[in-house]
């Protein structure tokens, strides 16, 4: 039976001295700057240690440390994060990145699921490389005297289905921002597939969590450390039911884990994780092309709600893309191998679909009617299932972003501070039509140059403003603000996958309200009592200390 | 009219090592796939369908390899071929250029004895020698043009567009043919989901040496007279001095010291 | 065939973790090796196999009949320059190598030269290292032809017997020799990096396979002449000794206008300046780093301050933005100058193959991990766009003060 009462263990302190240090904001600046930035692109990090801990014991010791002089810690892995999250302003930089291994793979008999157990600097690929060509050793068997290791080799081909389009990116930095991506509309979030965590906290303790063994009761957690009981109370506000990623997940019967995953590291290092893994299908990849964007949105409709078609996920991909990939087609070489897309159409939607031979004649004649029905054809609709082609299909939908930054670090050129205004927010269903007009006549009537593409399936699309001058800069973040309140009033988020980091705090009051907000605080500061880790994610480091 | 192209199943080339330990083949995460250059000539063939409808013109794509490489067939169906035929047989196997030209002549003879053009890609990916559809050319008795990039069909003659070493030239032969392709404006295609659901109606067949009637004294390994003898790891490479962080200014200034410091640049 | 003797097999799986293709495994059922279908009869597995449980048939010829064949032959490719006919450089390379192989058989070393009127490169073809040059002119071989070119070699080759036949692997080159082996029945090894003759008098021919990512060295072991085609630049072109004397020996050509089958409609020059550049003694080459086909005119003005011509990477080509003849790399030329330079060349081991024989090599790339790295004697991570104009003006400067 679950209960909502959890003893965090105390761990022995690591001689500081020993660790792997760098120290000094001049030397870290100069020969470390990459520790300062992360793909946000926000400037001004700065620090004065650099750590490069290797265990718990090391991990406490430096927290303990750095608690004496008085020095925020960010917590440091990938740095494939776009809300800054990893990037420093002032204090230390724990880089995580030597905690890299994977502990072992086991099979969980209750749920009949295979689990990896990771540190949490290991990479999506180097998960993927090793669950897919099964790099098991004899001794990775979790527990040590089972033989699940054993038993995994003889598995069909699996995979971890979380794909934030960076795979780049860090185990530990995913379940800090419940990173979802094009795949969450079948398999949901991060949250969805981790098992289980162990977590530094900052008062030098560890919680290690497993999902079903810690749940909240009226809203309360009961936290035994050596000093004292922590009373923790779940925020009052109510989730959107739309995608989220922004701020504390919160409900009154809520899982521990949960409170973790999507935290932005705000109460502790994660050092470890289970997270699920499952048996891989064949998919093939398929764009469908719509001459009028109505019909691409019911077409969406459509396709979603068949339940026999199931698409892995759904994406958009609006004229103003297309365009960009057009251009893009006559400099790149890895395009000039592709057709064109005809000038005609204004609307791609991207999905792809686990096939198997036997189906693919069921499956394209009710592909046939949904395409009908929207004014395409299977005639219209490129379709591809070999590995290569798929990873063609893939450059093609992961191509935009990369343009919009392009054109964007060509204007930085002229105008420093420019920047661009990427959307990430979410609605309900049955606000797509409305909220897709809206942003489309508003981002016209302003007469900004944009772009729009992303998850659609969910409701959630990327809206790219790119300011050509700083006035347009200006009526672009006007215009943020009113994408963001029409889409919580949509039942939606204004931060969908991203997260809020150090830049969009100002949107998330919009959403929970500085009650919200204070509500958070509370939990941090019996987590973290001296403010130490992660401070300015999710909410300013003022008013917790 | 009936157009024949001949493809390959390779290797993603550029994925293919040796491990200089072991001096194996590292096969992790290769795929196998439709050679570019047959793709190239099979869009060729394509657009001669589309462009010449007239002429109904009717296409088999032809390959031989072990029997997964129907799956670069069914590519070809995708793609516009009518029907497909895998030779594959046992006795193939160890066959070099000239054994795999002789059973693909006699595929052909077999299948399409009154072909008016065969297509082909210029080179495979892998073995990159080009010279198994010249090879076949010879066989069959029939003129080749190699390197083409484009191809016009003009009454019983075709007139190709080829890639020569200072530029291009344009030959024109009398049909029957062989023409080998380069890229030129081809490309590799996306199938429609259309394409891709009557590709799996249309007829592929497999057939072995016995089906053709192949004397098995002229394939396979009895009748390459070509023999690897040994597989080995290139040597491994190690560069010089590489120069980081410079600025742009600091930078050239480190090239332009460099030829001159070796004679490149005379003061 | 891969023959298992299954009495001799002891299941010890040595061959499944020699064999380069996955083609054998030792099944767990029966504990015996089992040959796949994909073998292509290497050979690994017989060697690695301490038990002689494997063996490959392969056929015998005797040595008596492999004697009757002797000489090594080169094709004498020709090209026009400004209206001039003059030989190919590939030619005088095999000639260096062909004398090389000639001298350890204790053969003679000839040449085929096919022309309208092409006598006066003989002597030329001598002072390079040939005995013998057999003289085939006629009036159709004024153009190369596959089918004129083809059957005049093969009608030489068959009177002569020649126990090797080595071609320029030019597109013309790659276009004849398979025609001939074709023909003829012969073995054919493309694109060769290494040639030599073995303990056995065989023909080792070493080239690379899977865009350059493994090597193979392959045999002719059963037919005669062991015939081979080499890149221009892979071997060096031998210093002409003007001593040196030989025979010319005119051959009788029959040809009719009618069994040469292709007619050359145009002939057509992609681009004057650059298509030398497998002689260029310097080479500005360029990747998919220069971002936009107006960004050539700086590479060009570069070359002009060099003294260098420019060439560049498959997929500039791909996109339209460079002629083909400017191609270096597996599908284009193998270069050998004395200085290549790549700016925004990433290094695919394709495009390597066709270089890596350069005397020097200065990359400039703004990824540090590019492959390029690895083969270059000094390399700069930088942005191209901006070293090259820093580095003309400093150039300019620099040859205005000396």
């Amino acid at each position: 039976m679950p209960t909502n009462i959890i003893v965090a263990e105390k761990l022995e302190f690591a001689p500081f001295d020993e660790i792997k240090s760098i120290k000094g904001e001049m030397i870290i600046s100069e020969s470390y700057p990459s520790y300062l930035v992360d793909e946000s692109k926000i400037s001004g990090g700065h620090a004065e240690w650099l750590f490069f801990p290797t265990t718990e014991k090391e991990i406490v010791s430096i927290i303990n440390k750095m608690k004496e002089e008085n020095q925020m810690v960010t917590i440091s892995a990938a740095r494939t994060g776009i809300v800054g999250s990893a990037v420093p302003f002032g204090g230390a930089v724990m880089s995580l990145e030597r905690m890299n291994e994977v502990i072992g793979i086991g099979f969980d008999e209750d749920s009949q699921r295979w689990f990896l157990r990771c540190q949490p600097s290991m990479t999506l690929n180097e998960i993927n490389e090793y669950v897919k060509f099964k790099k098991c050793g004899q001794n990775q068997s979790i527990p040590p005297e089972s033989d699940w290791a054993e038993k995994f080799m003889e598995e069909c081909t699996m995979y971890y289905p979380m794909d934030p389009t960076e795979m780049t990116a860090s185990l530990g930095g995913t379940i800090c921002a419940n990173a979802s991506g094009a795949r969450s509309f079948k398999y949901g979030p991060t949250r969805d597939w981790v098992r289980h965590i162990r977590v530094v906290l900052g008062t030098c303790e560890v919680l290690d969590i497993t999902r079903g063994e810690c749940k909240a009761e009226d809203g309360i957690f009961v936290v035994k450390t050596a000093g004292k009981e922590l009373i923790i109370k779940t925020p009052y506000y109510h989730m959107p039911k739309a995608k989220n990623a922004a701020g504390l997940f919160t409900d009154p019967d809520m899982d521990l884990i949960d409170l973790f995953i999507g935290s932005e590291g705000i109460f502790g290092i994660i050092t470890e994780a289970d997270v699920w893994i499952k048996e891989y299908n064949a998919q093939m990849s398929c764009v469908g092309f719509f001459k009028d964007e109505e019909d691409a949105i019911d077409f969406v409709k459509l396709l979603r709600d068949d339940k026999n078609l199931s698409p892995e996920f759904i994406e958009y991909f609006d004229n103003h893309a297309l365009n960009l990939l057009r251009d893009k087609q006559k400099i790149d070489p890895k395009f000039v191998n592709m057709p064109n897309i005809d000038k005609d159409v204004k609307t791609a939607i991207s999905f792809d679909l686990a096939y198997s031979e036997e189906d693919i004649e069921k499956v394209f004649t009710q592909m046939s009617v949904i395409l009908q029905e929207c004014n395409s054809s299977l005639e219209d609709t490129w379709c591809v299932y070999e590995d290569r082609e798929l990873e063609r299909i893939k450059h093609f939908r992961h191509a935009v972003p990369e343009i919009v930054n392009n054109i964007i670090a060509e204007r930085k050129k002229q105008y420093p501070s420019i920047h661009k205004l990427g959307t990430d927010m979410s609605v309900e269903d049955q606000h797509l039509k409305e909220i897709m007009k809206f942003y489309h006549d508003s981002l016209k009537e302003e007469g900004l140059e944009y772009v729009i593409w992303g998850h659609i399936g969910d409701n959630h699309v990327h809206v790219n403003i790119l300011p050509r001058n700083l006035e347009e800069l200006k009526k672009g973040k006007e215009l943020y603000m009113k994408f963001a309140n029409k889409a919580v009033s949509f039942g939606g988020s204004v931060s969908a996958e991203h997260g809020i980091g150090k830049i969009k705090h100002e949107y998330l009051e919009i959403m929970f309200g500085a009650e919200g907000i204070e509500q958070m605080k509370a939990i941090k500061c019996k987590f973290d009592p001296h403010c130490l880790i992660n401070c300015g994610n999710i909410f300013p480091r003022s008013g917790c200390v | 009219m009936k157009i024949v192209i001949l493809v390959k199943q390779v290797p993603e080339a550029d994925k293919v090592a040796v491990d200089p330990e072991t001096g194996t083949l590292i096969r992790e995460g290769v795929d196998s796939i439709l050679n570019p250059y047959c793709e190239y000539a099979l869009d060729q063939a394509a657009k001669l369908k589309l462009e010449f409808p007239e002429l109904n013109i009717e296409i088999t794509a032809i390959t031989m390899g072990p029997p997964q490489a129907k799956a670069v067939l069914y590519r070809c169906l995708e793609l516009g071929a009518d029907k497909g035929y895998l030779l594959s047989d046992r006795k193939f196997a160890g066959s070099d250029v000239w054994a795999t030209s002789t059973a693909l002549k006699e595929g052909v003879m077999h299948i399409e004895p009154d072909f008016d053009l065969i297509l082909a890609g210029k080179q495979a990916i892998d073995g990159d020698t080009a010279q198994v559809p010249a090879e076949t050319a010879e066989q069959l008795g029939v003129p080749q043009i190699t390197y083409g990039v484009d191809v016009k069909l003009n009454g019983k003659r075709v007139e190709v567009k080829r890639e020569t070493e200072i530029g291009y030239q344009v030959l024109s032969v009398r049909m029957p043919a062989l023409v080998t392709m380069s890229k030129g404006s081809n490309i590799r295609r996306i199938p429609s989901m259309k394409q891709v659901l009557d590709s799996r109606s249309k007829p592929v067949e497999t057939l072995t040496a016995a089906d053709m009637n192949i004397d098995e004294d002229k394939i396979g390994l009895k009748a390459s007279p070509t023999q690897v003898d040994k597989i080995f790891a290139p040597p491994a490479k190690t560069g010089g001095e590489i120069i980081e962080g410079s600025d742009p200014k600091v930078a050239a200034k480190k090239l332009l010291d460099y030829l001159v410091e070796n004679k490149f640049i005379k003061g | 065939m891969l023959e298992v003797d299954i009495e001799a097999c002891t299941g010890c799986k040595v061959c499944e973790k020699v064999c380069p293709f996955g083609a054998i495994v030792v099944v767990p059922e029966t504990k015996k090796a089992k040959v796949l279908d994909n073998c292509t009869l290497c050979g690994t597995c017989v060697n690695a196999c301490s038990f002689d449980a494997l063996s490959i048939e392969r056929k015998a010829i005797s040595e008596e009949d492999l004697a009757k064949f002797n000489k090594v032959f080169v094709w004498g490719e020709w090209e026009k320059k400004d209206g001039k006919i003059v030989i190919k450089n590939v030619a005088l390379e095999l000639l260096g190598k062909g004398r090389e192989l000639a001298d350890k058989l204790g053969e003679s070393l000839a040449v085929l030269l096919l022309g309208k009127e092409v006598e006066h490169l003989a002597q030329n073809l001598i002072h390079h290292g040939a005995d013998i040059v057999y003289l085939c002119e006629h009036e159709l071989l004024e153009e190369y032809s596959t089918d004129g070119y083809a059957t005049v070699i093969s009608t030489v080759i068959a009177a002569e017997k020649p126990s090797v036949v080595l071609y320029g692997a030019t597109p013309n080159g790659r276009d004849l020799a398979p025609r001939i082996a074709g023909r003829l029945a012969l073995g054919l090894t493309a694109d060769c990096t290494g040639l030599d003759i073995n303990e056995n008098r065989q023909l080792l021919q070493t080239r690379p396979a899977f865009g350059g990512n493994i090597m193979a060295s392959i045999l002719s072991p059963y037919t005669r002449p062991q015939m081979s085609s080499v890149r221009p630049n892979v071997f060096p072109k031998p210093k002409p000794d003007e001593n040196r004397t030989g025979e010319i020996e005119r051959v009788d050509v029959n040809l009719k206008p009618l069994s040469i089958r292709t007619k050359i409609i145009e002939e057509i020059i992609s681009h004057e300046e650059g298509i030398n550049i497998e002689e260029a003694q310097i080479l500005i080459s360029v990747g998919r780093g220069i971002g936009s086909k107006e960004n050539f005119k700086i590479v060009e003005d570069l070359a002009k301050e060099v003294g260098g011509t420019v060439s560049g990477s498959r997929a500039l080509v791909d996109l339209g933005w460079l002629p083909h003849p400017q191609q270096v790399g597996q599908s284009g030329k193998t270069v050998a100058p004395t200085l290549y330079i790549a700016f925004g060349i990433s290094g695919a081991i394709q495009h390597l193959v066709g270089m890596t024989s350069s005397d020097t090599i200065i990359a400039v790339n703004n990824d540090v991990e590019a492959p390029i790295f690895k083969v270059a004697d000094f390399g700069i991570v930088g942005n191209m766009h901006e070293i090259i104009p820093e580095f003309i003006q400093l150039l300019k400067e620099y040859k205005q003060k000396n």
